[in-house]
């Protein structure tokens, strides 16, 4: 492969330990370390990818594992592991295999080899954090029952042969291809479910990048290119290691110190300094990180739409952006991350600020007598902007408030959430589960959904939402799911309040950036230089 | 001396057992309070009972008593007991590693850096209090008496944050640039953070920076304690026999006057334990700290039992050392 000789070759002249604001870099310790990616991490929960949720575990599954599909620079899934996958009603997908991968312990990629992990994640005996995302698999509630048999398995998954399997569904949906490209759904060796410890040390994956020695908790991972690796995305740099951190800004001190290639995610309060500093290697983009304000329309009070469109007119996003955060978040002005399929910029006409139409409406609507109640978990850097959205409600609409951020604990405000204890508008968040608009819209605001804290209950949400799952194709879903959105802009069940920013800056060492724009930062497939 | 230490030990028993069921008791009491931290691990999404219950379960926090306010959960407490003593169990945290890898892994981090602050602690400590002592009124005596108030007021995190981002990163950058420096000094040593390369080198300023402000407290004692001594009886009889100076102040002087000193040091290694979180925290060392801080912000119950407990014990051994010590030091103090 030219490719990687000439990335070993580069890696010869790299000075893995050069400043990073020098030129010069230093030649003798250049040749013993080759083309090692020195990336910022903090440290992950698990490396197995049934029980693997959280941002830096993914971003180290995702070198070692690969699965059906994989997310292209527009964010739609292509074929990766899978050759296809097929079906006639959305409902029932067969899935093909292509040949000749392996995982590192010679174990095939076969069809058993995904249908062990998903059955092992949905099974609620193994507690593995992924379940969740195995909820539209046929048999899933048959699963998570209490008392379900620790051997039991989904009756929509069905082996035809080594190389291809039925998925069946509990409803139709036009979107589950995409759903496929999760790292929770990846597959699993036999070697690594008999013993789940081991693996989750030292990880048996199929992926470009494989471990080097173990998991070294706290202190480092280091990922080497798998040489068997069968698929396209070969690995770039010789090795990924990912150093782990417990704080961003002794993380950035070790960047500025020249430890490490890349950083994602930058000190907020740092953003100004490395935007004058690294300006040429940083990028910058809205994030599909989701806050919101909910309203607890179970409360009488909160049940008037007008009054909760007023609320949100009131609120000055953009000034309380730049006033608390540098700048370093952007106003939402819609319900789904404007980097994904079927967002459309400004569809939420209330969230536009305009305090002499918030206070018309306001004065058309019941009213509420103060003070109204801002909830947000304690503790956690909320308190001043909330308290700038109820400065705003107080000289547009002339209604008191009131803090309430005792609640230190975020499982116990969690807590307040599931039993619909909120008593005025809280502070909440989401992140996409797959790269389908859905993901916005059902788990939050359907009748009863996992996540619906606000209590919003609209019968023809609920039947739009059916109508995109059961639609022909994902683009054929986009309108029932825009008409869904409209609604909600309409009802605002909740406030939308701004996208998380995607912060990453990285070193002279790193000549190309490589950035998805579901999955983030590709780390095996930058380029790297001396 | 044998029955003595004998004794010692015994007392071990019922201070730790009494340690862990305070601990016990009081995350037992939190969870009762404020919910099973297990929700947590959900986040925004609403896990059904079952999911719940098989969650706790595998973290060890599906007890019934943590639901009862109130409830000291003695089944729990001795389910407890009979884990960590009788198989050596401590639990895992919510990321299901066993609590006694943490220690193991942890703790090897933040010994290491607690032996460099103590050494240079009594080293330097200890020589700067005995040559003020001496040449009191001197100008050395008052180089330390400034310096030390100096160090005692600054906090450790500031300090830590200083040496870290102005000397670590901006003067280790021109000493890695210039490329005249070795490696381990350049890369290790000057490093902002630990790195697994150098794993004593780079721990050497974290290990400076814990042990800089009990080494102001440890040569301000030293230097009192030899004022005192220099002028007291058995001095000045042992320069009557004409014993060479040397010996007067080595043996004589200095031998006596180092009891506060060591048992201002067996008190401080408690303290530098805990100082630790604060410079792991700063300079990135994987020490026992870190974790400890985490899994009480996190509620981890099994965690800060684990590494609470084992810190007792290692605290009540120091003290025990300490207290034989005494003996060595001062030869009126028998203890049998």
């Amino acid at each position: 492969m030219r490719l990687a000789a000439a990335v070993a070759a580069l890696g010869m002249l790299t000075a893995a330990c050069g400043g990073s604001d020098s030129d010069d870099d230093n030649g003798d310790s250049a040749a013993a370390t080759g083309g090692d990616l020195r990336i910022y991490s903090s440290e992950p929960a698990f490396l197995v990818p049934t029980a693997a949720d959280d941002e830096p575990s993914i971003f180290v599954v995702r070198q070692m594992y690969r699965g059906l599909v994989k997310y292209n620079q527009d964010g739609e899934p292509e074929m990766d592991i899978a050759e296809s996958i097929e079906s006639d009603d959305n409902k029932t997908w067969t899935v093909t295999l292509k040949d000749g991968y392996t995982f590192t312990n010679g174990e095939p990629v076969d069809a058993d080899s995904f249908l062990r992990a998903w059955n092992y994640a949905g099974n609620v005996n193994n507690a593995q954090n992924n379940s969740y995302f195995m909820n539209r698999i046929a048999g899933f509630d048959e699963m998570q029952k209490e008392g379900a048999k620790k051997d039991a398995t989904f009756s929509g998954l069905k082996k035809v042969d080594d190389s291809s399997f039925t998925i069946e569904l509990s409803s139709p949906f036009s979107g589950f291809v995409s759903v496929l490209g999760y790292s929770g759904f990846f597959p699993v060796a036999q070697e690594c479910l008999d013993d789940w410890d081991a693996c989750n040390k030292a990880p048996i994956g199929n992926g470009p990048y494989k471990i080097d020695g173990e998991w070294e908790n706290n202190v480092q991972i280091k990922l080497t290119r798998n040489e068997d690796y069968a698929g396209e995305d070969k690995g770039k740099p010789d090795n990924l290691i990912y150093r782990i951190f417990d704080d961003v800004d002794t993380a950035y001190a070790a960047f500025e110190g020249g430890e490490l290639d890349v950083m994602y995610t930058v000190p907020p309060n740092k953003l100004a300094e490395v935007e004058q500093n690294y300006g040429d290697t940083l990028l910058k983009e809205p994030s599909s990180s989701f806050t919101y304000l909910g309203l607890p329309t179970y409360d009488k009070r909160f049940q008037d739409k007008k009054l909760r469109q007023a609320l949100s007119m009131a609120i000055d996003r953009e000034s309380i952006i730049n006033a608390i955060f540098d700048g370093a978040l952007s106003p939402a002005s819609g319900f789904v991350a404007p980097n994904f399929d079927g967002a459309r910029e400004g569809i939420c006409e209330f969230c536009e600020y305009d305090p002499d139409a918030a206070k018309a409406l306001y004065d058309e609507s019941e009213g509420i007598t103060g003070p109204v109640e801002l909830w947000a978990n304690g503790g956690a850097g909320h308190e001043e902007w909330l308290q700038a959205i109820g400065d705003g409600w107080k000289s547009a609409l002339g209604i008191d408030y009131k803090l309430k951020v005792d609640v230190n604990d975020f499982g116990a405000y969690l807590k307040i959430a599931d039993d619909k204890k909120f008593t005025g508008p809280y502070r909440l968040g989401w992140g996409p589960d797959y790269p389908v608009m859905e993901t916005y819209l059902a788990p939050l605001y359907t009748t009863g959904a996992s996540s619906n804290n606000s209590g919003y209950a609209n019968p023809t949400f609920d039947d739009l939402l059916k109508q995109g799952d059961g639609a022909d194709s994902l683009q054929d879903a986009i309108p029932f799911y825009q008409q869904a959105e409209d609604l909600l802009a309409e009802d605002m069940p909740v406030i939308p309040m701004w996208w998380g920013l995607t912060t990453v800056v990285w070193s002279d060492n790193v000549t190309e950036m490589v950035h998805n724009p579901i999955t983030d930062v590709d780390y095996g497939q930058l380029s790297m230089s001396s | 001396m044998g029955r003595y230490v004998i004794r010692r030990l015994l007392q071990f028993i019922p201070t730790v057992l009494g340690a862990i069921f305070l601990l016990h008791y009081l995350t037992s009491l939190s969870i009762q309070l404020t919910g099973n931290p297990v929700r947590a691990l959900f986040g925004d999404r609403r896990p059904s009972e079952a999911q719940m219950s098989a969650m706790a379960d595998s973290l060890g926090l599906g007890d019934e008593c943590l639901t009862r306010v109130g409830d000291p959960c003695i089944g729990l407490y001795f389910e407890r007991l009979n884990n960590i003593f009788l198989h050596f169990d401590l639990g895992t945290n919510f990321t299901r590693r066993p609590v006694t890898d943490i220690i193991a892994d942890g703790l090897s981090y933040t010994v290491k850096v607690v032996v460099i602050a103590i050494v240079f602690e009594v080293v330097v400590g200890v020589a700067a209090g005995v040559l003020a002592g001496l040449r009191s009124g001197g100008f050395f005596d008052y180089l330390v008496k400034i310096s030390t108030v100096l160090v005692i007021s600054v906090p450790v995190f500031v300090l830590g944050f200083v040496i870290r981002d102005l000397f670590l990163v901006k003067v280790g950058n021109w000493f890695r640039d210039s490329g005249d420096w070795p490696d381990w000094f350049a890369f290790g040593v000057l490093s902002p953070v630990y790195k697994p390369d150098y794993p004593w080198a780079s721990l050497i300023i974290p290990g400076l920076v814990l042990g800089a402000v009990s080494l102001a407290a440890t040569a301000r004692l030293t230097r009192t304690s030899i004022l005192e001594n220099i002028r007291a009886d058995y001095v000045r009889t042992a320069r009557a026999k004409g014993l060479p100076e040397k010996r007067v102040i080595g043996v004589h002087t200095l031998r006596n006057s180092l009891i506060p000193v060591v048992t201002y040091v067996g008190v401080d290694f408690g303290t530098l334990m805990g100082g630790a979180i604060i410079t792991e925290g700063i300079f990135g060392v994987p020490g026992i700290g870190r974790e400890i801080f985490r899994a009480v912000t996190q509620h981890q119950p099994s965690v800060v039992l684990g590494i609470v407990t084992v810190l007792v014990l290692v605290f009540l051994v120091v003290n025990l050392l300490v207290d034989i010590l005494y003996a060595v030091l001062d030869p009126r103090i028998r203890y049998d």
